[in-house]
């Protein structure tokens, strides 16, 4: 249970008496108050649970080192007294925010706590043991990447103002067309094109139902995510399984190192030392970030997103864009689907994709409309993915169900904690109509 | 969820947007349902199914094989059962067959359903989730026959079949195994969910490293799965490593890699198709890393990986259907429980095909007499009767 309680945010702020500030990047003094008593909170466990709890002798081992970078020793550390000096900084950094409520540095300042605090937790689970720290963020990385497609093809429909539940159904489509493609032709690349190609086969046809015949745009999606379950299902069975050795065998994409980056100690390995997919979803993140928020075509996107009747009144055409980036974030998630099989697994089954589509859209909202908030969003999923994982290999005691949750229920309580209301674009999911 | 508490919050906030918002969390609550259901009616209508449709009309007797959430494509124990109706097919030409995939648990009771209105002559209802939806529907319809895989009725039900394997006796040999072929010191394994016929395999898996330990003193360690201290017969409980679900592949890649990290360099998924996640993890961590698969040989059901397969703890899923539905073609059929063992052949290692070489004699040999000691009832398959590692 430890990792729940750990989880639970400290006292909430109160309530506001004013309306939210129209900047949404801005944060409320109490919500600040309320981050600091938190950090204060989990000082106050660190020092009792994992420090004065344990027996001074107890000792924990991080390995730092993964091939191919260069040998770190690994650290070995007191249980006990590292976690009182991380509950020393850490309330600190608490206390500063209760008393300073700084508005710029108030995020980093409290990531630099919880960090202290997930320092201290691993130390107190590793006791007696030894910790492979180096992989279990390079393991982060193996749930985070299809997510990070995934929100930026929500990213990329809802800041045109169309909401994209569909996402789980690119995945399938994407997956399953890149496994056939790549398993037939041989080449991975062709793969990630026919990927592209069936989420923006699905992304026209989202466009199509809701901007041609003004169809929900929730529902629209919610059947496109029916139909690709049921398709790709009924295709394997059909198709696929009676000859498996041709049509769903294909190779994977191999890490590719690159040259010195891939050498530095931690980081090297985590980031420099993995498969196309995961330096794709870091382009494409750059990309769509610089797209949305520096370009003439960005600015024309959020207009249309925003208030569509203003842009069109100063010739932006609505539909064409709106029709141009729900295809192109079809495509996003086709290419994210891809990377559960030609990047993963090397091969489609029927619902592999196991709502991660869903988890992805959440992790859009939590990173409120923004590619890097996503990232953070779907970076802690990830983590807690491996997290729960190497808890349950290190014995720690909690139920399987428990740790199964953990991802899920952190992520809930650190974003909603930390972001707090967010704010969709003014037209999100609001049909268009020429006046 | 994650979705509905975000999207819910939000509607709270907006003003103009908020009955479209709220209109997501219905939607998004139903689709959980609706998705699955009509993809389940989408995945049943196979072309095997209607081939094998086509056929009926010459024969007196239809089998029927209603699937876990797995899928019968999932290299393990649907297809395994789905096989059965195959050679049971094969033996006697006058039996046809057809299945209805779950894609969730909530098809479990409208497919028996539609089997008994499609007067099946007999019913393959595939896995331990399924166990009480194939008892009401049995108790209900008492004329129906009905064979479960992965499951002991306690009473017996007179017209269900119950096949029961007892893999912790094959598990125990593929652990020895395991033990015997790692250079790091550390196995490890992971289960697809926290249920006896899961986790009665990692059971004995560690008895058999266990046993290796003790009869080498060796110190391997098994990551993965700690039996619980004291527990009852058959309940085969402890806490382990789990994805909670037989579809998430990634999850089967996080979980294996996990172990790996942690320095297992032979990895035992228990866990059907979210195995092939594991078996890509351990491709992709090289050389000197190993699996054991699950079910069924898998050099025959998953070839692609079969350079990396020390061995497969198999339960012979696909011969006790065959001969159930063989029973009930010809009137002869009997319901009650029916259990596998090394002893009858119900449960076995396959061969080690790609290491034969290999693996060395003394432990080939080992194998042999461990067996022959299970079979006997000198060698015990309770992890407690061994020192932890």
């Amino acid at each position: 249970m430890s990792v729940l309680e750990a989880a639970l945010p400290g006292p909430s702020p109160p309530p506001e008496q004013h309306a939210p500030p129209p900047d949404s990047r801005l944060v409320s003094s109490g919500r600040i108050r309320g981050m600091g008593t938190f950090l204060v909170a989990l000082a106050a466990v660190m020092t009792f649970a994992f420090g004065l709890g344990v027996p001074s002798s107890d000792r924990a081992t991080f390995i730092l080192t993964a091939p191919p970078a260069v040998n770190v020793a690994p650290l070995t550390m007191s249980v006990r007294w590292v976690s009182i000096v991380l509950a020393v900084l850490c309330a600190a950094a608490g206390l500063w925010l209760v008393f300073r409520r700084e508005q710029r540095a108030s995020y980093l300042v409290f990531g630099a706590g919880f960090t202290l605090f997930l320092w201290s937790f691993l130390t107190w689970v590793a006791r007696g043991a030894q910790l492979n720290f180096v992989q279990m963020l390079a393991t982060t990385l193996i749930s985070t990447t299809p997510l990070v497609f995934g929100s930026l093809s929500g990213i990329m429909c809802e800041r045109s103002g169309v909401i994209n539940i569909a996402i789980e159904g690119q995945f399938l489509a994407g997956a399953f067309l890149g496994a056939m493609i790549g398993s037939v032709t041989g080449d991975l690349w062709l793969g990630v094109l026919a990927g592209a190609v069936a989420g923006g086969l699905f992304g026209w046809l989202l466009a199509f139902l809701t901007l041609r015949y003004g169809i929900d745009q929730i529902i629209a999606g919610v059947v496109i995510v029916a139909f690709c379950t049921g398709l790709t299902t009924f295709l394997t069975e059909q198709v696929l399984t009676p000859d498996q050795a041709t049509l769903n065998s294909p190779q994977t994409f191999a890490a590719i190192g690159i040259p010195l980056l891939d050498k530095i100690p931690i980081v090297g390995p985590v980031l420099f030392d993995q498969n196309v997919f995961v330096y794709l979803a870091a382009v494409l993140l750059v990309v769509v970030h610089v797209g949305l928020f520096r370009t003439r075509w960005g600015l024309r996107v959020r207009a249309v997103g925003e208030h569509p009747h203003a842009a069109e009144t100063v010739g932006v055409h609505v539909i064409s864009v709106r029709y141009r980036n729900v295809i192109l974030g079809g495509a996003i998630a086709g290419i994210g689907g891809a990377s559960f099989t030609i990047g993963s697994v090397g091969q489609f089954s029927p619902q592999m994709t196991a709502g991660l589509g869903y988890v992805a859209l959440a992790a859009m909202i939590f990173g409120r409309w923004r590619p890097f908030g996503a990232l953070g969003a779907a970076l802690l999923f990830g983590f807690c993915v491996s997290l729960q994982s190497f808890l349950a290999v290190l014995n720690v005691g909690i139920p399987s169900p428990f740790l199964a949750m953990a991802p899920y229920v952190i992520t809930i309580a650190v974003v909603s904690g930390l972001v707090g209301r967010v704010r969709p674009p003014a037209a999100d999911g609001a049909p268009y109509r020429r006046e | 969820m994650a979705i509905n508490d975000q999207a819910h919050d939000g509607a709270r906030v907006r003003r103009p947007r908020s009955a479209r918002r709220s209109a997501l969390v219905a939607v998004l609550s139903a689709s959980a349902l609706g998705a699955t259901a009509v993809s389940a009616g989408v995945a049943s209508a196979s072309s095997r199914t209607t081939r094998a449709a086509r056929v009926a009309h010459a024969s007196p007797f239809l089998a029927c094989e209603v699937t876990d959430t797995g899928g019968i494509d999932d290299r393990s124990f649907n297809a395994s059962a789905y096989q059965g109706l195959q050679l049971a097919k094969a033996a006697d030409p006058a039996i046809s067959f057809k299945y209805l995939g779950s894609t969730s648990t909530s098809n479990y009771t409208p497919n028996i359903n539609t089997f008994i209105a499609k007067k099946c002559g007999i019913i393959i209802t595939v896995g331990f989730d399924m166990a009480s939806a194939t008892q009401a529907a049995a108790k209900a319809h008492p004329s129906q026959k009905f064979a479960i895989v992965d499951f002991t009725y306690t009473p017996a039900i007179k017209n269900v079949l119950a096949l029961h394997y007892d893999t912790n006796q094959d598990g125990f040999l593929g652990g020895y195994l395991a033990a015997a072929e790692s250079k790091t010191g550390k196995v490890g394994t992971f289960g697809g969910q926290d249920i006896p016929t899961v986790t009665v395999y990692m059971d004995g898996w560690v008895a058999g490293v266990r046993y290796y330990d003790k009869v080498n003193h060796a110190h391997v360690v098994a990551l993965g799965w700690t039996p619980k201290k004291v527990r009852t017969a058959g309940s085969f409980a402890g806490n382990g490593l789990f994805t909670n679900d037989f579809v998430n592949q990634t999850l089967g890649k996080t979980e294996a890699s996990t172990l790996m990290a942690q320095g297992a360099d032979v990895i035992f998924p228990v866990a059907g198709s979210v195995g092939l996640g594991a078996a890509a993890a351990v491709k992709q961590a090289g050389a000197a890393h190993y699996m054991e698969w699950v079910d069924t040989d898998g050099c025959i059901s998953a070839p692609q990986y079969c350079s990396l397969f020390l061995t497969s703890v198999t339960k012979g899923i696909a011969p006790s259907v065959k001969a159930a539905t063989l029973s009930a073609a010809k009137g002869t059929f009997a319901g009650g429980n029916y259990n596998g063992t090394l002893t009858n052949g119900g449960v076995s290692l396959s061969p080690f095909h790609d290491f034969n070489a290999t693996i060395p004699a003394k432990v080939k040999a080992a194998l042999v007499s461990l067996k022959a000691g299970i079979i006997s009832g000198k060698i015990s398959t309770d992890p407690d009767s061994y020192p932890a590692g």
